[in-house]
């Protein structure tokens, strides 16, 4: 039983995704964080 | 094997990166940790980490060097479900989640995991359990080392006991000046870092080669990659998120955090950490699978990841995983590192050599044993034991038989504190012998199965009381 090629693009795709928003999702928490003085 | 002629990365521009983010990383360090004057500074960052940093340590620490070359090494020997157990690892961090909270609540003013683990079960299941948190804290330690050593040999041609040298030296001398920290503040550098290269590699696979050809190359010449009944990587599957669990459930490294993140903070960033790590070793291991489609010649498994960068995109390429994985590797290590000191500290230091110790020997003994275990790690990278798949999934068997005992205790009154000794022990000692007699992949799930067997059963026909009070319990005041 073979994975489909249909099924791995969207494996990787999702998961290539959700690794491009991290980052940003991050970085929105630590500047949120840094203006209400939580970071520490 | 692992030579010059491997390289793509001019040895000249490999040392100015490494010397470039060492003084980033040194200058954080020491910025950071500038004000820690007692043990709560220095081992847990003050206890009112924030969500954003909070989050970004519990990732980078679970991105580690292993993720980034392992997770490629695991892909092209086992396929889709490689990938996919590997990222199961995540399941740890997730599950990890309502314990951070609990944790915190339970133990106020806790420092370790065998803080927990004396005043939960009595000091020989505390012995029992260092033991075992000590040899996974040591073989992590040793693994990234490695790992270090043959990314830097793999792409600069330098040599694996220099590259590895090097690492350890920065990572010590950070950890030292700032404590957790440093270790907290430089990781959310390194997640940044780690995910943006990650990401710019992934999406130019995706330019360059293009699911389809990866996928026909992959059918032709190594169809048991894409097999969905792939049997030894279903085992791994389940093997691999067992074992995650364990690691992450046992482990100082998150205990320490637990304790260190502020009140609230702790579910939170966990749940989130694990949610944005599943799906790195994903896009990690589908770098791997671009190497059929490439004509790559993977001269050591170790070597898959930079190997592909550096022949996808030449210098650039091999740029980016060379910051990737120098990132990758130091907040791992400076992670295991600090955690590790800390319980060898607390639980050894002044759990068994210096009861009567105060706050500042304490705080002296902890920077002390942060450059003694950076040493004894040094020490044994220079040995170079096996590759890092089969390092890490050794000590599955170790880690895999404390997930019962932690979630028992943690949750069940009346768990029996004699059958947690047993369970911890014969999880182990059968998980051990399911690595040699069948292979690395049931280690950590036959070591599971015993280790909750034996807690489930002694506690059904012995059950003991206790009081969660006991666990507020100032541990090991001097």
């Amino acid at each position: 039983m073979t994975l489909s090629v249909s099924a791995f693009t969207w494996l990787v795709s999702i998961a290539t995704v959700v690794t491009t928003l991290s980052p940003l999702l991050l970085i929105g928490l630590f500047i949120r964080d840094l203006r209400r003085g939580t970071l520490w | 094997m692992n030579g010059p002629e491997t390289a793509v990365l001019p040895a000249g521009i490999a040392w100015g990166i490494l010397g470039a983010f060492s003084v980033l990383w040194v200058f954080l360090g020491w910025y950071l940790g500038r004000r820690a004057r007692t043990v709560d500074d220095y081992m847990l960052a003050g206890r009112n980490v924030g969500l954003a940093l909070a989050t970004a340590t519990a990732m980078a620490t679970w991105v580690t060097t292993n993720t980034t070359m392992a997770a490629p090494q695991f892909a092209l020997q086992l396929g889709i479900w490689g990938m996919v157990g590997y990222a199961l690892g995540s399941v740890g961090l997730i599950l990890f989640a309502p314990l951070a909270g609990r944790i915190r609540r339970l133990m106020p003013g806790g420092f370790t995991s065998g803080d927990f683990i004396r005043l939960r079960y009595g000091n020989t299941a505390w012995r029992v359990f260092l033991v075992i948190s000590l040899i996974y804290g040591l073989g992590w330690l040793i693994s990234l080392g490695m790992a270090g050593g043959v990314l830097i040999e793999a792409l600069a041609g330098i040599d694996y006991r220099v590259g590895m040298s090097v690492i350890l030296f920065i990572c010590v001398l950070y950890t030292l000046l700032g404590g957790l920290r440093a270790v907290i503040g430089t990781d959310f550098v390194q997640t940044i870092l780690i995910l943006v290269g990650l990401v710019i590699l992934a999406w130019l696979v995706i330019a360059q080669v293009g699911f389809g050809e990866i996928h026909v190359t992959v059918s032709e010449q190594r169809p048991e990659l894409l097999n969905l009944l792939f049997p030894a990587a279903i085992m791994f599957l389940f093997n691999n998120l067992l074992f995650g669990v364990g690691e992450i459930f046992h482990s100082n490294v998150w205990w320490s955090r637990a304790f260190a993140f502020g009140r609230g903070v702790g579910k939170r960033a966990y749940l989130m950490a694990g949610l944005l790590w599943m799906p790195i070793p994903i896009v990690a291991g589908f770098i791997a699978l671009a190497t059929p489609a490439l004509g790559i010649n993977v001269p050591g498994a170790d070597m898959v990841g930079p190997l592909v960068a550096g022949e996808l995109l030449g210098l650039a390429g091999a740029i980016i995983v060379f910051i990737v994985v120098f990132s990758a590797l130091a907040s791992s290590v400076d992670s295991v590192l600090a955690a590790t000191s800390d319980l060898v500290t607390r639980d050894i230091y002044k759990g068994h050599l210096r009861r009567q110790a105060g706050e500042r020997e304490v705080y002296l003994a902890a920077k002390t044993i942060v450059v003694v275990l950076g040493t004894v790690t040094w020490a044994l990278c220079m040995l170079r034991l096996g590759t890092l798949g089969a390092v890490l999934q050794f000590l599955g068997a170790f880690v895999a038989s404390t997930i019962m005992p932690i979630v028992a205790g943690l949750y069940w009154r009346r768990t029996n504190p004699w059958g947690v000794i047993a369970a911890m022990v014969l999880g182990t000692v059968i998980g051990l012998y399911s690595y040699f007699a069948i292979g690395f992949y049931v280690a950590a799930l036959v070591s599971a199965a015993i280790s909750m067997a034996l807690v489930l059963v002694t506690t059904w026909l012995w059950p003991r009381d206790f009081q969660w009070a006991s666990l507020r319990e100032e541990p090991l005041r001097g």
